[in-house]
């Protein structure tokens, strides 16, 4: 098993290893995704799978029941399986073998990088077609998904300080402590040869466990102990033995798919002809590219413009189009709550009660994920900007509706007595008003809002945040490319402090005059 | 009285208002000459307010006709929905009743966000459509006759509440009513600041022009008022020339409230 499962258990250690989750926020937000992706399919109703009917597929290259151009959702922030080289380019073993098989079969592989958690909704909603994220077969996953044959297995290994010499097998683990997360099968490897288990949440901290005698041995998966040994370069802890646990990693598509015959065909000539077991060496083998170790400062500035980029491509573009959006609407809904036509205050109402009242990532699964499960499809983008529209509008309504009705009597009577209707009031007398007392309050959301699109790296992976999870997988480099993200964001909400202060000076001129 | 009567600029017949279960005003009916100026007093909760609202349909009556001009609105058919909405074409005829009154208020209402000038030109540029050089010279003019020529371009919070009053006059002058009310334009003032804002209203009153007041400056209302209305319970108590109404009340009640009033 090489990956922690969201949807039948945490079952391996692996991957809370490979992405030691160096933030704590992180890590609660991750597990959080599986709720919400949970919510959202109950909301819709739609907890089954979807049935073969219901995905047919667009015409298939010939012959092959794979349609023209593939979609395969992968992680891109687990290394070695799916990460971004130094240069930015996605690359691993699941993503450098899918590529392969898709070439011989003539099919264009189209990657959405997509977080491991929400993976299989991406998958059941169709916004991929395949999985290639070193899956574990196992039989819960064979009966709700079509899945290829195995193309790696691994085993665990038996990790020990690097002066041990006493441990020598599992035999030996009786009467002693091992570093395991708690919930994986590693752990249960361990209890089950007589370990006392200690919880540790991640590799880097099982290995320091290790180092500083606090424990005297981990179990865990092979080949993500060998990439975080070659990674690191760290020595202080050795391999001294393998277990009898053997896990097999497979491509996974919707049940009915078609896709298998063609991609398991593939998998057996790459094995026969050894371009598989090429790929394998390029990353397991003991040729390994082995990374030298980076200070964490190099690779801040590495990552710098990589981070500033995804910054000016989607995080700013994202908030400043929700925020515009989500203002119409806060006055939209504001002036509908505010009627004295009951379906119009009852409708806004019932909305804001809903984006107040259940977690904004909650509701950007249910755009993402859940809306296309009924049909209503939109880029990554789109979906992003409508959830935090939304969101926006919900909360700025009631900041909108206090200060509308903060704006005293007197003034919609004076308006009324000019002749002004209630449109022209509005426009030209309230709403100007009701701005200078929003403003601080709108500033906040806007703020919010800011840091709020890091969420949207949970869904769609394009924004600032995910930017430096993608830089920190292959490198562990997890506090210094997080510090950094908070700096950028940082510095983004005390420009638009700034001006905020400036907006508020403008409109407060005729009130402090 | 029948002469004057049918001049009158206002005729108000058998007006009603009720808030829950309170009745503020019973049945008051009474008349305005054009030309003249017509004071109400009364005792604090008597419906004087809720009255001079009524003419300008910013509190509707419940029953009950009013005309000014060539408007009339029958209170008894323009009803609101249960939603508090008017139909369309009553609310038409609203607009054009409330259009016949210009509205100076107890605490003025200017919007504070424009200056003294926009607050004038508000109406006629963006209501009237006038354009805006023909509404800011009469603006001017308008706020150089209540003698804030010079503070034309500041805005409210730069003014005193004498002058703020006197831009709300200004406010409600630019749109030409046939009309105009005033809701107890001196309550809100200190007292130095009361007599510039009564020397512009008694101007007003010498150039002809019909108005209302709701006021308690009796001594005032004396000097300016063709008639005063002596309203209390919801009714009118009395209602002749000032000699008669304020210098010789008829009824007991008008004599305690004068009473109470001019002793302090």
């Amino acid at each position: 098993m090489l990956r922690g499962d969201p949807e039948f258990g945490g079952y391996g250690f692996t991957h809370e290893t490979s992405i030691p989750y160096a933030l704590a926020v992180h890590k609660v937000r991750l597990s959080f995704v599986r709720v919400a992706a949970l919510l959202a399919t109950l909301f819709l109703g739609l907890g089954v799978p979807a049935t073969p009917a219901a995905q047919a597929a667009p015409q298939a290259a010939s012959g092959t029941g794979l349609p023209p151009v593939l979609r395969v959702g992968t992680e891109g922030v687990y290394p070695p399986f799916s990460y971004h080289d130094s240069s930015d380019k996605l690359t691993g073993f699941d993503v450098d073998l899918i590529t392969a098989i898709g070439k011989r079969l003539g099919v264009k592989i189209e990657f959405v990088e997509t977080p491991w958690d929400s993976m299989f909704s991406a998958l059941q909603s169709k916004r991929i077609d395949l999985v290639a994220n070193e899956v574990t077969r196992n039989p819960q996953r064979a009966a709700k998904y079509d899945l290829s044959a195995p193309y790696i297995s691994t085993t665990g290994v038996l990790v020990v300080k690097s002066d041990n010499t006493t441990i020598k097998s599992l035999a030996d683990l009786k009467g002693k402590r091992a570093a395991e997360n708690i919930t994986s099968n590693w752990a249960q490897t361990a209890k089950d040869a007589g370990a006392t288990v200690v919880g540790v949440d991640a590799m880097d901290k099982a290995v320091a466990a290790l180092t500083d005698g606090r424990v005297d041995a981990m179990v865990n998966d092979q080949l993500a102990v060998k990439n975080y040994l070659n990674t690191t370069g760290n020595k202080s802890v050795k391999i001294v033995a393998t277990t009898n646990d053997k896990s097999q990693s497979v491509f996974a598509a919707r049940k009915g798919s078609g896709y298998m015959p063609a991609i398991n065909k593939q998998i057996a000539q790459m094995r026969q002809d050894g371009s598989l077991q090429q790929i394998y060496n390029k990353y397991f083998g003991a040729k390994s590219e082995q990374k030298s170790t980076t200070s964490d400062w190099q690779i801040v500035k590495d990552n710098a413009w990589p981070m500033l980029r995804a910054t000016l491509k989607t995080t700013i573009p994202l908030t400043a189009v929700s925020f515009v959006i989500g203002l119409i609407l806060s006055v939209l809904v504001a002036l509908m709550r505010r009627s004295s036509v009951f379906l119009l205050s009852w409708t806004a109402r019932v909305y804001i009660s809903i984006i107040r009242g259940t977690p904004l990532l909650v509701q950007l699964v249910i755009v993402f994920y859940g809306l296309p499960e009924i049909g209503v499809r939109f880029s990554t983008f789109i979906s992003a900007a409508i959830a935090l529209s939304l969101n926006v509008g919900g909360y700025g309504a009631e900041i909108v509706r206090s200060a509308i009705s903060s704006v005293p009597r007197g003034q919609w009577e004076a308006a009324e007595t000019i002749g002004m209707d209630y449109r022209t009031s509005l426009r030209r007398v309230v709403l100007p008003q009701a701005a200078r007392i929003a403003v601080p309050p709108l500033g906040n959301t806007l703020l919010s809002l800011v840091k709020d699109t890091s969420l949207t790296s949970a869904i769609l992976a394009l924004d600032l945040f995910h930017q430096a999870q993608i830089a920190a997988a292959p490198t562990y480099s997890y506090f210094a490319l997080y510090s950094a993200a908070a700096v950028y964001y940082w510095v983004i909400c005390f420009v638009l402090n700034g001006f905020q202060g400036r907006l508020e000076t403008r409109l407060n001129r005729y009130v402090t005059a | 009285m029948n002469d004057t009567s049918r001049q009158a600029l206002l005729e108000a017949t058998s007006v009603a208002k009720t808030f829950g279960d309170h009745q503020v005003i019973r049945d008051i009916s009474f008349t305005v000459p054009k030309g003249t100026v017509t004071v109400i007093i009364g005792p604090s909760g008597s419906g004087k307010t809720t009255l001079l609202r009524g003419l300008n349909a910013l509190e509707r009556p419940d029953r009950g006709i009013i005309r000014i001009g060539d408007v009339t609105v029958d209170f008894d058919t323009v009803k609101a929905s249960r939603h508090g909405r008017l139909k369309a074409s009553d609310r038409e005829l609203i607009r054009r009743y409330q259009a016949r009154s210009g509205m100076v208020f107890q605490s003025h209402n200017l919007f504070p966000h424009r200056t003294a000038l926009q607050n004038v030109t508000e109406g006629p540029i963006v209501v009237q459509g006038k354009p805006s050089e023909q509404a800011n010279a009469d603006a001017r003019e308008l706020l150089a006759k209540v003698g804030l020529a010079e503070h034309a371009d500041k805005y409210p919070a730069q003014l005193s509440g004498g002058q703020q009053q006197r831009v709300g006059i200004a406010r409600a002058l630019a749109l030409e009513p046939d009309l105009l009310l005033f809701d107890e334009p001196t309550s809100a003032l200190d007292p130095e600041l009361v007599g510039g804002v009564l020397q512009v209203i008694r101007g007003l009153a010498g150039e002809g022009r019909t108005m209302v007041l709701v006021t308690h400056e009796i001594r005032f209302a004396r000097d300016v008022a063709d008639q005063v209305l002596f309203i209390d319970g919801g009714v009118v108590v009395e209602r002749g020339a000032p000699a008669d109404v304020i210098d010789q009340p008829q009824q007991e009640r008008t004599r305690t409230f004068l009473h109470r009033l001019l002793e302090v």
